[in-house]
């Protein structure tokens, strides 16, 4: 449905988005996480055609969307809710009745959907209020809905839940589950992995721009010693040299991608090795093969069929797993 | 003291005899701001968006020009048009040179700058999620430009305001292009410079008060209005 290809924004000369291939799938409810600078807002800003990238392109529906003209075209199937929405200086109602207006959605019941509309975030009673009076909680779930009436066919969602209470938490599952059912395509960018995981379908890291894919196994919950630079960090029974400039509590993630295997321990420039027995094999749907190696805890490795056969690596097999300091991303 | 004093008593008999010549001038001069303040913002108000809202080469340039501008003399601009519309000039043909048309273009040159500099001020400082908001939630060219000029609309009403005040206030390129002829081109402030110069200061003073009324019953009006617009959004 939507998608990127070799997509590059900078900021004053610097690159803030890198991202050579993404695809999102309709139904499916994809995750970005990473910590704030990542690259979370300008990607969904891209993606949502309010930005135009510095090189590469965005694509909807397989094809991709470079003029101007392309891009308006592009904006009436995609909708951003950002992380501190915006609601102009009117009541609720009428902000969303704006929102219907800028889409030429002439609807006879406009009053009836836009408090229908209000209703799926459990905010019907917000419609007589003055928008610029209202909470960020509230504000969030009136942003929230402004989109939904829109019926776009690809929602993106900026920390939705940045200033949720408990029951905009509820609302925010319930009508993910629904897009899910009505098979709009959801990207959410959090730098909360608990949300991430419970959202969506699909995880991907996003560090400095880059995208990686996350599996939980390979996450670990850690306390960096204060300081910057390379550090060794206890991960479990794990010990990972980490680079990186914050402290305190934080995730380690490490991409199934970036995982180095061999059947020999190497002399490498990979500072974190470890060693054991693989303990599952299997296809993971895209052509490539995910093993699952028990090192003192399970990690997740992502390989080519090519290198599955050229090691011979089969169920028991002890192998060597390397991972590059730099790789070791922290969340 | 006795001289203000004496104006003020002049300012209030011409006022409410109803003096045929004052209010003939205050009108002029009315006439001619009102025409020269919409067709500045006419002119420097898509100006001052484009240079405030879009990316181009050249744009610090334009905006930089469009500051200096502000500071144009108001004689030189005097001398500007007189050189076009004199007989001799390029626009010669037309006819204009001391009339109340070449007064208005004098002022429309010195107050679309004015326009476009504080409109350009005005929409840059409009929160950029404004223009995000409205493009994501679908609306075209026009309806973004709306919506920005809407959230910009006090700061937009003060360069309107400003651009009115600049064009009611001057004297030095009305008194060159219009001549200051009696009944035709005599501006409330040309009048009070030709007082002054006649050594009639009580004239020149209740002329004054009578520009400084006009100009704060059109401010006033013009707060009315702005506030009426304002009350159906909370």
């Amino acid at each position: 449905m939507l998608g990127a290809r070799d997509l590059r924004q900078r900021y004053a000369g610097r690159t803030v988005v890198d991202v050579p291939s993404l695809d999102l799938e309709p139904g499916t409810v994809t995750a970005l996480v990473g910590p704030n600078g990542s690259g979370k807002s300008t990607l969904l800003r891209l993606l949502a055609f309010v930005e135009s990238p510095a090189e590469g392109t965005v694509l909807l529906r397989g094809r991709p969307v470079q003029t101007a003209a392309a891009r308006r075209a592009a904006r009436r199937d995609v909708t951003l809710v950002e992380q501190h929405p915006l609601l102009f200086a009117m009541t609720v109602a009428e902000n969303l009745r704006y929102a219907l207006t800028a889409r030429r959605q002439r609807d006879p019941d406009a009053a009836g959907r836009i408090l229908q509309a209000l209703d799926r975030v459990g905010v019907a009673d917000l419609a007589n209020r003055a928008a610029r009076q209202l909470s960020a909680g509230e504000l969030q779930r009136v942003a929230l809905a402004r989109a939904l009436l829109l019926r776009p066919r690809a929602l993106l969602l900026d920390e939705p839940a940045s200033a949720a209470d408990r029951g905009a938490r509820s609302a925010l599952a319930e009508v993910l589950t629904a897009l899910h059912k009505e098979e709009v395509t959801v990207c959410l960018a959090s730098h909360q992995l608990e949300d991430a995981y419970r959202w969506s379908s699909r995880v991907l890291a996003l560090a400095d721009g880059r995208l990686a894919p996350v599996t939980p196994e390979n996450l670990f919950r850690v306390t960096l010693p204060p300081g910057g630079g390379p550090r060794v960090v206890r991960a479990g029974p794990l010990e990972f040299l980490v680079v990186t400039e914050t402290s305190g509590p934080a995730t380690l993630a490490i991409s199934p991608d970036d995982i180095i295997v061999s059947t020999a321990a190497l002399q490498s420039s990979a500072r974190n090795q470890f060693a054991g027995g693989v303990v599952a094999v299997s296809d993971d749907g895209h052509g490539h093969v995910r093993l699952v190696v028990d090192v003192g805890t399970p990690l997740v490795v992502r390989i080519t069929p090519a290198a599955l056969a050229e090691l011979g690596i089969s169920l028991g097999t002890r192998v060597h797993l390397s991972v590059k300091a730099m790789a070791v991303r922290v969340i | 003291m006795e001289l203000f004093a004496e104006g003020l008593r002049r300012a209030l008999a011409l006022l409410l005899a109803g003096d045929p010549e004052v209010l003939s001038i205050a009108a002029l001069s009315l006439r001619v701001a009102v025409v020269a303040t919409g067709l500045a913002c006419l002119v420097g108000v898509p100006i001052g968006f484009l240079v405030g809202t879009t990316q181009f080469w050249g744009r610090r340039a334009a905006i930089t020009a469009l500051n200096t501008m502000l500071a144009f003399p108001t004689v030189v601009v005097g001398v500007l048009v007189w050189g076009l519309l004199a007989r001799s000039g390029p626009f010669g043909g037309a006819g204009l040179l001391y009339t109340w048309w070449a007064i208005v273009l004098a002022e429309v040159i010195l107050a679309a700058p004015i326009a476009a500099a504080l409109t350009a001020a005005a929409v840059q400082g409009v929160d950029p999620r404004v223009r995000r908001t409205a493009l994501t939630l679908g609306a075209g060219p026009w309806l973004v430009h709306w919506t920005v000029a809407r959230e910009a609309r006090f700061a937009l009403f003060g360069a309107v305001v400003v651009a009115f005040g600049r064009v009611i206030a001057e004297v030095g390129a009305a008194m060159i292009v219009g001549g200051n002829i009696r009944h035709q081109t005599r501006t409330l402030t040309t009048a009070v410079a030709l007082s002054t110069s006649q050594g009639d200061f009580a004239l020149a003073i209740a002329l004054g008060l009578v520009l400084l009324a006009l100009a704060l019953t059109v401010n006033v009006l013009l707060h009315l209005f702005q506030g009426r617009g304002d009350a159906g959004r909370a």
